[in-house]
């Protein structure tokens, strides 16, 4: 768990600061260093086919798949912990249709709803990071409303009811703390998905536009070029790759220990 | 020859020694209980020789000719199918739940290297347990056998390859008081016709005897007292184990002289709760069906009955903190509001106490919160240091040290906690408490002591007590009246001498029947 989270964190750090302090940044072209292979001039892993240094770009790409991650997850978070908690807690007819909604909604084809979303309203971070939010809280309504009809009939909530305290108070009081754990290992849950999303979308072009770039375009790039020049492909990949399954067993080992 | 016999047994986990120097013997056809209360390590010393826990074993236990301490699990698995049954605490999961009663005993019989048994010779299996409709029992599922059906099974499932040695740790623990004997009578029966010796785990001297021939007590990994079972209960010769006797309640020791009650409190009519039937069917099922129920000022109304009666139902449909569907609760002559109506000032009147001490408090809050959560809405009026001084007066009161304010709730003993619980019940200064088993989860011991404290604030504060429970010597203790439930009824109510001493209903009947032994 340690070795996960230090390096999570590590990369994330390097996304944040390390962009900086290079001498080049990630949308400037080096005119004498167009396709350089690593150790080219001050290039330390070379450029890409137009020249711009390739070491700037991933860790910039970095830093913006992980924000759109971050922020479709918490977008994910609000709305699903509020929907669940309110379901599993009202209960009857209205956890009924509340829960029926979200079963309509994960019956959708996701993928096409947003790449519609995207061709309608055009391309935009702030799209990416609804569109993905608004499909990602399925699964934490879900997660969260069985935590609370759970919780709901523990006796120190009826104890709670008893000492006169509202809805509203045993809700905030003792509900949402005991479900938090839950919620916050399936958070880090969603991130890695909604990297992936974020990556498949930009591989497609439909993510963020250049010269903004994302791990997801970086990869399509190195795909392009990987006969001539492999190590973009590898560098992106194996970027992307590490996070994934970091995030993801992170995620795993947060949601066991919390008992989810 | 002994069947099992074990001497200077010790058992230790991870190097440190939680049971040691445990020694007796079972004959063919005698039953040796192992009692003490949660953490005696009388468990372990139980299962440990048969390798079922993660302990380590030394000394000796031999099994007829077979010596099982230091043995491997490949040494002890084929000694276990061979010569051993087992029946464990949980009936309900115990069971496997897609597997028939006929699978599980088919499996059961054939796994010492037998031959599969006919559906003949499996429904005389269940008869032997004394199982009606043996026959059809064979093709049903766990979860259409009652409580009490699924420990038969389990029984016959652990006989079913003709043991000599049954090991039940806990097996009655689950149960109903009535069915607790039932289940006894069959552990003799079984001992008798087929010489099977057995060894019992219980915490509960009072289940255990008229059944053991031995009893061991045991206390922190140790042997306190060890012999005959008249001798221990009939003269107990330590400290411990003399107040492990008194602790249980019995029928038969003198009554404590309670408040007398004055001027009706609260009055219930025609009070009914119905629940939605689990499943596509639907349809609905009666769990209270207008029942009739007064509770006079510093008067104790007991609730008894066994489980499914709808005696917690009814409990919490009166004190609006469950669903009541029908009928009509005034308090002093003001009607109750349903549960969504109540205010403040009416929450007040009625505060209740759980049965699991450790799920009634909220496991993020501190003592002081959990305690002073009643105040802050129920009298929102006082100010911090008003409310804390009112927390500390109510923990005095129950008997807890002061600086227990900060603990949270994993730090605290069942005993402790349910101590917690009853003083968030008394902060706000409530007119009557709803106990809800609020004893049968703790160890003898402990419950003796809440009962103790319970008394004590009964006759300090004059509280009239609504007690929801399956004991009948402990509502006796408690109470000027007893209401026996059976299928959603009151079917018998009165002084809790006459009801005791002189019982109409056959469930009251069954119910006295039960604790007299």
């Amino acid at each position: 768990m340690r070795v996960l989270l230090l390096i999570i964190g590590s990369i994330a750090a390097a996304a944040l600061l390390v962009p900086s302090a290079l001498p080049w940044r990630y949308d400037v072209i080096d005119w004498d260093h167009v396709r350089a292979p690593a150790m080219a001039g001050s290039h330390l892993l070379g450029t890409d086919s137009v020249g711009r240094d390739l070491l700037a770009r991933i860790l910039v790409g970095t830093r913006v798949t992980l924000s759109v991650a971050l922020a479709a997850a918490l977008v994910a978070l609000v709305i699903g912990v509020a929907w669940g908690a309110i379901a599993g807690w009202v209960g009857g007819k209205t956890d009924d249709i509340m829960m029926r909604i979200v079963d309509a909604l994960y019956a959708l084809p996701f993928m096409f709803v947003v790449i519609i979303l995207m061709v309608v309203f055009g391309r935009s971070i702030l799209l990416v990071f609804l569109g993905i939010g608004v499909v990602e809280w399925l699964t934490m309504a879900r997660v969260v409303r069985g935590q609370v009809i759970q919780l709901k009939n523990r006796p120190f909530v009826i104890a709670a009811e008893a000492a006169g305290a509202s809805s509203r108070a045993t809700l905030i009081g003792h509900i949402l703390p005991n479900v938090a754990g839950v919620a916050i290992a399936y958070l880090m849950l969603t991130v890695p998905q909604v990297v992936m999303i974020e990556s498949f979308l930009s591989f497609l072009g439909l993510g963020v536009q250049e010269p903004m770039t994302s791990l997801g375009i970086l990869v399509k790039e190195g795909a392009d070029d990987m006969d001539i020049a492999p190590l973009g492909l590898i560098a992106a990949g194996g970027m992307l790759v590490t996070l994934l399954v970091s995030l993801t067993l992170a995620g795993e080992k947060l949601r066991d220990r919390v008992g989810g | 020859m002994n069947v099992y016999a074990v001497d200077r047994l010790s058992v230790a986990i991870g190097g440190e020694s939680l049971v040691e120097d445990i020694s007796f013997a079972i004959a063919p056809g005698a039953c040796v209980a192992l009692v003490g209360e949660s953490g005696s390590g009388k468990s372990l010393t139980c299962l440990t020789p048969f390798g079922l826990s993660v302990g380590v074993a030394t000394g000796s236990a031999q099994l007829g000719a077979d010596e099982l301490c230091g043995m491997d699990e490949a040494v002890l698995r084929p000694i276990r199918a061979r010569d051993v049954g087992f029946v464990f605490q949980q009936p309900l999961t115990a069971l496997t739940p897609h597997l028939t009663v006929g699978a599980q005993l088919a499996e059961a019989a054939t796994q010492a290297g037998g031959p599969k048994p006919n559906r003949a010779a499996m429904a005389t299996m269940l008869e032997a347990v004394g199982l009606h409709q043996p026959v059809e029992r064979l093709d049903q599922y766990p979860h259409r056998l009652s409580g009490g059906q699924r420990q038969r099974v389990m029984i016959a499932a652990a006989i079913a390859h003709s043991p000599r040695l049954l090991v039940a740790d806990e097996p009655t623990t689950a149960l109903d008081a009535s069915l607790r004997h039932e289940i006894m009578d069959l552990f003799d029966r079984l001992r008798r016709e087929r010489g099977l010796g057995i060894l019992l785990v219980s915490h509960d001297l009072a289940t255990v005897r008229g059944h053991a021939d031995q009893i061991i007590v045991m206390r922190d990994g140790h042997m306190v007292e060890a012999g005959p079972a008249q001798n221990i209960i009939a003269a107990p010769q330590q400290a411990y184990t003399k107040d492990l006797v008194a602790a249980a309640p019995r029928l038969d020791t003198p009554r404590p002289v309670l408040a007398e009650p004055s001027g009706h409190l609260l009055f219930a009519r025609g009070v009914s709760v119905q629940f939605a039937r689990p499943g596509w069917r639907g349809g609905r099922m009666t769990a209270v069906d207008g029942v009739d129920l007064d509770v006079a000022t510093g008067e104790a109304v007991a609730l008894v009955g066994e489980s499914g009666s709808g005696k917690s139902t009814l409990g919490r449909a009166v004190a609006r903190l469950g669903p009541c569907d029908a009928g009509a609760v005034s308090w002093r002559g003001v009607p109750m509001p349903p549960r969504a109506q109540m205010t403040p000032t009416l929450r007040r009147l009625i505060q209740p106490v759980f049965q699991d001490p450790v799920a009634s408090l909220d496991p993020r809050w501190t003592v002081e919160d959990t305690v002073a959560e009643p105040l802050k809405h129920l009298m929102p009026e006082l100010d911090r240091a008003e409310r804390t001084a009112r927390v500390a007066a109510a923990l005095e009161a129950v008997e807890l040290p002061s600086d227990f304010a900060n603990r949270v709730p994993h730090q605290l003993s069942g005993g402790q906690a349910q101590r917690v619980a009853i003083a968030r019940a008394l902060v706000a200064e409530p007119e009557m408490l709803l106990l809800d088993e609020a004893t049968s989860a703790l160890d003898v011991l402990v419950a003796a002591q809440i009962v103790a404290l319970l008394q004590r604030i009964q006759r300090d504060r004059g509280l009239s007590i609504l007690a929801i429970t399956h004991d009948l010597p402990l509502a006796r203790l408690l109470c000027h009246r007893i209401a026996v439930l059976e299928d959603g009824q009151i079917v018998e109510m009165g002084e809790a001498d006459a009801i005791i001493g002189n019982p109409q209903h056959p469930a009251t009947q069954r119910l006295v029947a039960a604790s007299r032994r």
